[in-house]
């Protein structure tokens, strides 16, 4: 299976990826996760302005075969989202890091310190399955 | 749960790319590349499935097509010999231990194909009626290998590697070989597409499977074949079909022939009791899954999602659901329960989809 992990990102055990720029935090979901789910068909992420809960869910990803919840990886407000990916969801398995979900206004900068690095996540890209 | 098994085909799968996954107590290829791309190679040209974990019954002897006939619900006695027969196989009580395929091959020769996860428990169950008929029964799912091959190239595509491929009519089989290796072929599917099931011993499976590849046939997982059986709506056992219901639940009276003189189940399934009706529903917007209720108009739950997907065909969510017969709205108004939001689905009569068979 195809892992690429960019370096300059942070990941979660649920497969998202996040990219920090000062207070705004850019969500997606992996190539891992892309690869696994196989032909994505739906997206649903919340509205600009709803409030994110670290470690809740906040959305869902569907491919033809399966649904799979989206976890947020920090806690934050919902300044943005990716309307082109909500439209054409096929765009994910195309390009998983250049096919953003939402982008957040972070609460916690600490919240960042407690995702994985890159390297982390290979790992456990390597032995989760 | 013991061990999974492996068809005959699984290093190829591997090889291929197929991602692997436990089926019906086998490691099988869910899917190869796209299920999307898959599924449409079957409608547009053609794709091979291997199938090899489905079950093969031969039953043998002057009573064959009587006992045949007596195992299950659909008529198997008046269908000429040649002929593929699609049936449910109930109890007494009328519930369903499985759905399969009644193959009239030749004269006092039958072949039954079976669901993989239930070849045991249909095995022992026919394995105990069989008092009284003057024929052999045996389970040869071991020895045979099956593909699958689906779509509208599925003739042009075969006729070459077959020594005798006659244009067969759809439901229909016929003993032939592939080079001195003696098959059975069938004109029958998952799909909806024409298309073919070879049955045959290993090895000769295995180098058909190799030469269609040679060729450019699209192998195909189970994703696909779940999505193309859904698109033109046919059943899956354990989902629209199971040990709980009858075949009037699950939509198939047409394969219950109560004027026949005796079969299992008769007493009973002769006054069609159904609890429950089988529906097709097709969603403008939201993906129906298995599990997921099913709403009125006034948003009160009268049933259950028993296959959901999205189409590749229509890109739209479409399923099957079971309805509490007593609780099907008159004014035809659905909506499926996704996440806690009512979405509109509309109720079709046809399938979502015509196959291209014959």
């Amino acid at each position: 299976m195809s892992t690429n992990i960019p370096s300059n990102l942070n990941y979660t055990k649920e497969h998202e990826w996040t990219l920090t720029e000062g207070d705004i935090v850019t969500i997606g979901i992996t190539d891992f996760a892309q690869s696994a789910l196989g032909d994505i068909v739906f997206v649903e992420v919340p509205e600009v302005g709803a409030d994110l809960k670290v470690g809740a869910t906040f959305g869902v990803v569907e491919s033809i075969k399966s649904v799979s919840d989206l976890y947020s990886p920090i806690s934050g407000e919902v300044i943005a989202k990716n309307n082109d990916v909500e439209a054409s969801p096929e765009k994910i398995n195309q390009d998983a890091y250049g096919s953003w979900l939402i982008k957040v206004k972070m609460k916690d900068h600490s919240e960042i310190n407690k995702l994985l690095s890159a390297e982390q996540y290979q790992e456990f890209c390597n032995t989760s399955h | 749960m013991s061990e999974l098994l492996r068809t005959n085909l699984y290093d190829e799968h591997v090889k291929l790319g197929g991602k692997i996954v436990p089926f019906a107590g086998w490691e099988m290829p869910v899917q190869y590349t796209s299920v999307k791309d898959e599924a449409l190679a079957v409608r547009n040209s053609v794709g091979v499935f291997d199938v090899s974990h489905m079950g093969e019954f031969f039953i043998e002897g002057k009573d064959a097509e009587a006992f045949a006939d007596y195992l299950v619900t659909n008529d198997i006695l008046n269908a000429p010999t040649g002929k593929a027969v699609y049936s449910p196989l109930c109890r007494e009580n009328g519930t369903v231990v499985d759905d399969l395929i009644v193959y009239k091959i030749a004269p006092g020769r039958v072949m039954i194909c079976v669901n993989a996860s239930n070849i045991e428990k249909d095995f022992d169950w026919m394995k105990t009626k069989k008092t009284g008929f003057d024929c052999s029964f045996t389970n040869l799912s071991h020895v045979f290998s099956l593909l699958a091959l689906q779509g509208p190239k599925a003739l042009e595509t075969l006729k070459s590697f077959v020594n005798e491929l006659p244009d067969l009519e759809y439901y229909s089989v016929f003993e032939t070989s592939i080079g001195s290796h003696p098959v059975i072929l069938a004109r029958t599917g998952y799909t909806g597409e024409d298309g073919f099931e070879i049955f045959g011993h290993h090895q000769t499976i295995k180098d058909l499977w190799k030469n269609l590849m040679a060729v450019g046939v699209t192998p195909c997982g189970l994703a696909a074949r779940d999505v193309l059986r859904l698109e033109v709506c046919y059943p899956l056992y354990g989902h629209e079909l199971n040990d709980e219901v009858n075949p009037y639940d699950a939509g198939l009276a047409w394969t219950v022939k109560p004027l026949k003189t005796k079969f299992i189940g008769k007493d009973i399934l002769e006054s069609k009791p159904a609890k429950y009706k089988l529906v097709k529903l097709i969603l403008e917007k939201g993906i129906p899954r298995e599990g997921y209720a099913v709403l009125n108009a006034k948003n009160e739950v009268i049933g259950q999602v028993t296959s959901g997907t999205i189409s590749v065909v229509l890109n739209k969510g479409i399923c099957l659901a079971r309805i509490q017969i007593d609780k099907a709205p008159t004014d035809e108004v659905f909506s499926i329960d996704i996440r806690n939001k009512a979405y509109p689905a509309q109720l079709v009569k046809k399938p979502f989809v015509t196959g291209g068979h014959k």
